[in-house]
C-alpha cells in the first residue's frame, strides 16, 4: 500500500539538511520504498510504499522516526521531533455514555465528548490531506483525517445529538442486518462485522471501516463523541473484503495497529479540534483498554548475525539506529538483547526478525556480492523431462509450428465431456475460467477462432490436463496438442508429422486405428497404450492430442547401429488392385512376412483401386538373382491374391 | 564404301557443330551412332566389302567413329558451359528465396529456457511440483498465519471440494513457493533447486494476468547467507540483461522469509539515470529472502544447522524488463494473436 506526504508535514518532525532526494535514496536503500518525488509548488510530495508488516511506517511521525534513525547511518545528521501532547485537563466530569465491549472485537476504545464549531477547513491542513490523496471535507471531518495521517491511527467521530444515546453497545453482526453508510450506500451484513449499537437498537458505526449516515457529523453539529477504536484486523479485513467497503481506515486497521497509539491519537485530536474548530472539552476522556501489548525481549547470538549476512558488519552502529526506533538493544558477550517496541510486536517473533533490522539498518549495498561456494552438485541425466520437451518443442517450431499458451482454466463449453468430473475453482474470476481443462484442444480451437484473418495456421501446445482424483491432488498430465488449418488439409499430413516426431524421440513402434466413437481420424497406441488421437474436424481443420507423459516415458537417446549390408538391394513397385476397405497396413504386413529377405515395404502410389508397393529385398549372405526374386514375387502375388483379393495392375 | 564413311564423318561434324543444345546434340548422336544411326547401319555393311579392302575399310570406320564421338564430347561440354552461363543470366538475385518452415515458440517458452541455462550453468537442478497443490504447501508450511489476506478467496484460487484434514483445501498455486517444502522433503541436503511453473492468482488487469510464470530458486546448505543471495542474484542480472545492467535489494516483507528482500534492476532504458519509465532509475523485478527458519522446519531441516535462500520472480515481469520489449498491456502474451506470436 502506499501513502502520499508532504516533505514540509515531514519535516515538521524530522530536522535534517538532508535533501528530498537523499532522504528518498537512502530511505529506499535501507527501510520503505520511494516510489516518487513529485514537486508541488514549493514543496515535494513523497509516494512510498509500506509493506503490510510496517503498518507503523503508514503516517507522518513514523515516516519521521524511520528517516531520523537511518540518515545517520550515511552520515547525515538528522533528529526526530515527537508530537508534543498536552495531557488531559482532570477537572472534567465523566463522558454521559457507557460504552459497552468485547475484548475478542476491540483491543482499545477512547472516547470524549466535545462541543465544536463545524466550519471550513484550515487551508495548511486541507493541502496537506488533499495531496495525501484524502478528500477535504471541513474542519471537524478533517481533524479525524489529520491524526490518522500523522500518527497511522483512524478515528472516528459522531456526531453527540444525532445519536442520542446513554449507551452503545459494541457487538458482532448478524447476518441480515442492514447499514447505510455516510456515503448513503446500503449494505446488508453478512454477520461478523464490528457494530455499534444505540440504546434504541439502531446500528450507528461500522467499527474500523466506516461511519454510517444516521450518525456522522453534518453542518449543524454542535457536540461531537470524538472516538477512537482499535479493533481485531482480522475481523476488519474480513468485514471490508466482503462488503467491499475499502477504506483508508479499513486497510489500516486490517494490519493491526498498536494499540498504545490509540490514547496518542485521542490527545491529540483534542488539540487539534480546539486548534481548528474551535472545540471545547466537555468530558473526560474514557479509556476502555483489555487487550494491552505484552513485553517481549528476542535474544540473538553475534555467530548467527554473522552466518546469516555473510560477513562481519559493526554491529554498534546499527544498534544505535534500532534504539532510535525505540527498540531496547543490549550487547552481551556473545549475543544482543533487544527489547521490542509496541509498534513492532506483531512484526518481531524471531532472531532472524532481529537480524533482518541489524541487517537493513547496517544497508544491504554495503554487503558484498559472493556466490554460494558449495561444492556438491546433483547428479542428473541430462537427457529428462525438460530436454524432451525442449526437443519436441524445437522440432515443432522448425516445422513451421508456432506454440502458443493457453489458460489452464475454461469456461463450461470449453470443458470436454461430462462436467461432473471437472476440477472445479470454487472462486473464480469470470465465467470463462471456471473449470480446470481436461484437453487443450478446445482451447487451441479457440486460438484459430481468435486468428480467423489467417488462412493457414499451424499451432502447438504443451500442458498439463487435470484429473479429479477424491481426497487426492488431482492428476495433472501433460498433453502434446496441435492443430492443423489449411484448405484441403490431409489427414496424411499430421499422421506423418506425428510419426516423424516421435521417430526422432526413438519412438517407432506406434500404430493406428480407427476412431472407437466413429469420427473422422485415428487412435494411436504405443504397443497396448493408448497414446491420443487425431480427429479429422472439417476439410480445412485437423487436430490432435497425445499424452506427453507416455511420450516421456518411452523418449530415449539409444539408437542401435546397423552394419552396412555387404550385398547391395534390389527394388521393385508392385502394383495392386485392392478394394478399398482393404488396409495398407495389412498389405503391407502380408508382404513382409513372405521372406526375410523383403526388408522394406512401403506404398509409393495410390491412384483410383490401384495401390504402388515399393518392395526391397536384401540378403545379408549372397548377392540376389533375378531367379531369387522371381520366386518370392510370386510368393507374394499368391498370398495377396488369397488374402486381400487383389489383382494385379 | 570409304567415301561413303568421309561424308558420314563429314556431315556428322557439321551437325554436331551446330547443334546448339545438349537436346539437339543428343539427337544428332542418335542419328549417327544410335542402333540404327547411320554410321552403325554403315558399318554393318563392312561384311559385304571384299575381304582385302575389309580391314583398311574398318580402320576407317573406327577413325570415323572415334572423331565422331570425340567432337559430340567437345560439343557436349561446351553446351554445358553455355547452359551454366545463361542460368546465371535468368536468376534475379533480388527474387525472393524458397524458405524452410519455420515456426515460433512462445516468448515465455523462450524466456524459460534461457533461465534453465543461466542456472544449469551453476548446478541448480530443476525440479516440477504439483500445479494445483495443498493449502499446506502453499501457505500453511511456509509460515503463512492462519488469517493471511493470501489465503482469501478474493486473492487465491480454491479448488471446489473436501477438505484435507492434514493439508487443508486445495488451491491453483499462487506461487513457485510451493515447491519448497516439497523440495525439503526429499531429505536431499544440499538443496539448490530451480522449479519454473505456471502460477495462479485472482487478478487480471494491464500489469497481471490470472495465469502466470515464476522462476523460483531455492539453495540450503551450511552457511548460505545474504551475501550469497546477493552474488546469485547479480549473476543472474548481468547474466540475462547483459553486464550494463545493476542490481540492488532493499527490504521487503514476504511471510516465508526473513529477511525478506526486493529485488531492483536498473532500468533498461535510461541505465540508472531515471526515466519516465522507471523509479528513478530501477525496475522492480521480484522478492527474495533468506528461508524463514519456521519453512526449514516443516521441511524438516534444522534451521540452527542449515540456512537458505530462496527467490521467485515472475518470467513475465523478467521479459518486459528487457530492453525492447516494452508491452503496453501483459495480457497481450496470454491473447494468443498470432501476429504477435509470430514477432518472435
Amino acid at each position: 500500500m502506499n501513502i502520499k506526504i508532504l516533505d514540509s508535514w515531514l519535516r515538521e518532525h524530522l530536522k535534517t539538511k538532508a535533501t528530498p532526494k537523499e532522504i528518498a535514496e537512502k530511505l529506499s536503500l535501507t527501510s520503505l520504498s520511494v516510489e516518487r518525488i513529485e514537486e508541488v509548488g514549493k514543496d515535494f510530495l513523497y509516494e512510498m510504499e509500506i509493506t503490510t508488516n510496517r503498518i507503523d511506517l503508514f503516517s507522518v511521525i513514523g515516516i519521521a522516526k524511520e528517516a531520523a534513525a537511518i540518515l545517520p547511518q550515511f552520515g547525515i545528521n538528522a533528529e526526530f521531533i515527537p508530537l508534543t501532547i498536552k495531557k488531559e485537563n482532570g477537572s472534567l466530569t465523566n463522558l454521559p455514555i457507557v460504552i459497552n465491549t468485547n475484548p475478542v472485537l476491540v483491543n482499545r476504545v477512547c472516547a470524549v465528548l466535545m462541543e465544536v464549531d463545524t466550519g471550513k477547513s484550515n487551508p495548511q491542513v486541507q493541502e496537506r490531506l488533499e495531496t495525501s490523496g484524502i478528500r477535504s471535507l471541513n474542519n471537524v471531518i478533517d481533524v479525524t483525517n489529520y491524526v490518522m495521517r500523522t500518527l497511522g491511527h483512524p478515528s472516528h467521530v459522531f456526531d453527540f445529538d444525532r445519536l442520542n444515546t446513554k449507551k452503545l453497545a459494541i457487538r458482532e453482526a448478524k447476518k441480515g442486518e442492514r447499514i447505510k453508510t455516510l456515503d448513503a450506500k446500503e449494505y446488508t451484513l453478512l454477520g461478523g462485522e464490528i457494530i455499534a449499537e444505540n440504546e434504541k437498537g439502531e446500528i450507528v458505526d461500522l467499527l474500523g471501516i466506516m461511519g454510517l449516515s444516521n450518525s456522522i457529523v453534518t453542518e449543524e453539529t454542535k457536540r461531537i463523541l470524538y472516538f477512537i477504536d482499535n479493533n481485531n484486523p482480522h475481523k476488519i479485513r474480513n468485514a471490508s473484503m466482503s462488503l467491499g467497503i475499502r477504506s483508508e481506515a479499513a486497510t489500516i486497521n486490517e494490519k493491526g495497529i498498536d494499540p498504545e497509539l490509540s490514547m496518542d491519537a485521542m490527545l491529540y485530536g483534542i488539540e487539534l479540534f480546539e486548534k481548528y474548530a474551535s472545540a471545547k472539552q466537555i468530558s473526560k476522556v474514557l479509556d476502555i483498554y483489555p487487550n494491552k501489548p505484552k513485553n517481549k525481549t528476542i535474544n540473538v547470538s553475534l555467530e548467527k548475525i554473522n552466518k546469516i549476512i555473510g560477513v562481519e558488519i559493526d554491529i554498534k552502529k546499527s544498534l544505535n539506529a534500532l534504539s532510535a526506533l525505540d527498540f531496547k538493544p543490549r550487547l552481551l558477550k556473545d549475543s544482543v538483547s533487544v527489547d521490542i517496541p509496541t509498534n513492532r510486536l506483531d512484526d518481531m517473533e524471531h532472531e532472524e526478525d532481529v537480524i533482518e533490522e541489524i541487517a537493513r539498518i547496517y544497508g544491504y549495498h554495503n554487503l558484498s556480492s559472493i556466490l554460494p561456494q558449495n561444492g556438491q552438485t546433483q547428479r542428473n541425466f541430462f537427457a529428462d523431462d525438460f530436454y524432451w520437451e525442449k526437443r519436441v518443442k524445437n522440432t515443432m517450431k522448425y516445422w513451421g509450428f508456432t506454440e502458443v499458451l493457453t489458460y489452464s482454466f475454461v469456461s463450461q463449453s470449453l470443458f470436454d465431456g461430462p462436467i461432473e468430473n471437472a476440477v472445479e475453482i470454487s472462486n473464480p474470476l469470470t465465467e470463462d475460467f471456471v473449470f480446470m481443462r481436461n484437453s487443450l484442444v478446445p482451447s487451441l480451437l479457440n486460438v484459430i477462432n481468435e486468428n480467423k484473418n489467417f488462412e493457414q495456421i499451424k499451432i502447438f501446445e504443451i500442458a498439463n490436463v487435470y484429473i479429479k482424483n477424491a481426497n487426492k491432488l488431482p492428476e495433472e498430465i501433460p498433453m502434446f496438442s496441435g492443430i492443423y488449418k489449411k484448405d484441403d488439409v490431409s489427414f496424411y499430413e499430421v499422421k506423418g508429422t506425428i510419426e516423424q516426431l516421435l521417430s526422432d524421440l526413438g519412438i517407432n513402434n506406434i500404430s493406428f486405428k480407427n476412431t472407437k466413437d466413429g469420427g473422422i481420424g485415428a487412435s494411436l497406441y504405443l504397443k497396448d497404450e493408448s497414446l491420443g488421437q487425431i480427429e479429422v474436424l472439417d476439410s480445412n481443420l485437423i487436430d490432435f492430442e497425445l499424452n506427453f507423459k507416455i511420450i516421456l516415458k518411452h523418449a530415449s537417446i539409444n539408437r542401435e547401429y546397423v552394419k552396412f549390408a555387404k550385398y547391395p538391394p534390389i527394388v521393385e513397385d508392385l502394383t495392386l488392385v485392392l478394394e478399398q476397405e482393404v488396409k495398407t497396413e495389412d498389405v503391407i504386413n502380408e508382404i513382409k512376412k513372405q521372406d526375410k529377405i523383403i526388408v522394406d515395404v512401403y506404398l509409393k502410389d495410390t491412384y483410383e483401386q490401384s495401390r504402388t508397393f515399393h518392395i526391397t529385398y536384401q540378403s545379408q549372405e549372397n548377392n540376389l538373382t533375378k531367379e531369387d526374386i522371381l520366386t518370392i514375387r510370386t510368393q507374394i502375388i499368391k498370398a495377396v491374391e488369397k488374402h486381400f483379393n487383389a489383382k494385379i495392375g | 564404301m570409304e567415301e561413303e564413311l568421309i561424308g558420314i564423318k563429314n556431315a556428322a561434324l557439321s551437325f554436331i557443330l551446330e547443334a546448339n543444345d545438349l537436346e539437339n546434340l543428343e539427337e544428332t548422336k542418335l542419328q549417327f551412332l544410335g542402333k540404327s544411326g547411320k554410321l552403325t547401319q554403315t558399318i554393318k555393311e563392312i561384311t559385304k566389302v571384299p575381304l582385302e579392302k575389309r580391314k583398311e575399310v574398318g580402320m576407317l570406320a573406327n577413325e570415323v567413329k572415334n572423331t565422331i564421338e570425340e567432337a559430340i564430347q567437345r560439343q557436349h561440354e561446351l553446351l554445358k558451359k553455355h547452359n551454366q552461363t545463361r542460368l546465371l543470366e535468368r536468376i534475379d538475385v533480388t527474387n525472393p528465396g524458397i524458405k524452410p518452415p519455420l515456426g515460433h515458440l512462445h516468448l515465455v517458452t523462450q524466456a524459460i529456457e534461457e533461465i534453465s541455462q543461466i542456472f544449469n550453468k551453476i548446478g541448480y537442478t530443476k525440479e516440477k511440483y504439483p500445479e494445483i497443490d495443498w493449502d499446506y504447501y502453499a501457505f500453511t508450511a511456509l509460515n503463512f498465519p492462519k488469517n493471511h489476506p493470501a489465503r482469501d478467496d478474493w486473492e487465491t484460487f480454491f479448488i471446489k471440494g473436501d477438505e484435507n484434514e492434514q493439508y487443508g483445501r486445495l488451491v491453483l498455486s499462487p506461487h513457485t513457493s510451493t515447491g519448497q517444502v516439497r523440495e525439503m522433503e526429499k531429505e536431499k541436503l544440499p538443496i539448490k533447486m530451480l522449479n519454473i511453473a505456471k502460477c495462479y492468482r485472482r487478478q487480471s488487469d494491464i500489469s497481471h494476468t490470472p495465469m502466470f510464470h515464476q522462476f523460483e530458486g531455492l539453495v540450503v546448505d551450511e552457511n548460505i547467507s545474504i551475501v550469497n543471495l546477493k552474488g546469485t542474484l547479480e549473476y543472474f542480472v548481468k547474466s540475462y540483461f547483459g553486464e550494463k545492467r545493476k542490481s540492488r535489494i532493499r527490504p521487503y516483507h514476504f511471510q516465508f522469509t526473513e529477511p525478506s528482500f526486493e529485488v531492483d534492476v536498473t532500468c533498461g532504458v535510461c541505465l540508472g539515470k531515471g526515466c519516465k519509465l522507471c523509479k528513478a532509475g530501477w525496475l522492480e523485478m521480484g522478492g527474495a529472502g533468506m528461508v524463514h527458519p519456521n519453512v526449514l522446519k516443516a521441511g524438516g531441516i534444522n534451521p540452527d544447522k542449515y540456512t537458505g535462500f530462496a527467490f521467485g520472480w515472475g518470467i513475465e515481469r523478467v521479459l518486459m524488463m528487457r530492453e525492447g520489449l516494452e508491452i503496453d498491456d501483459l495480457r497481450l502474451l496470454y491473447s494468443n494473436r498470432l501476429e504477435f506470436l509470430q514477432q518472435f
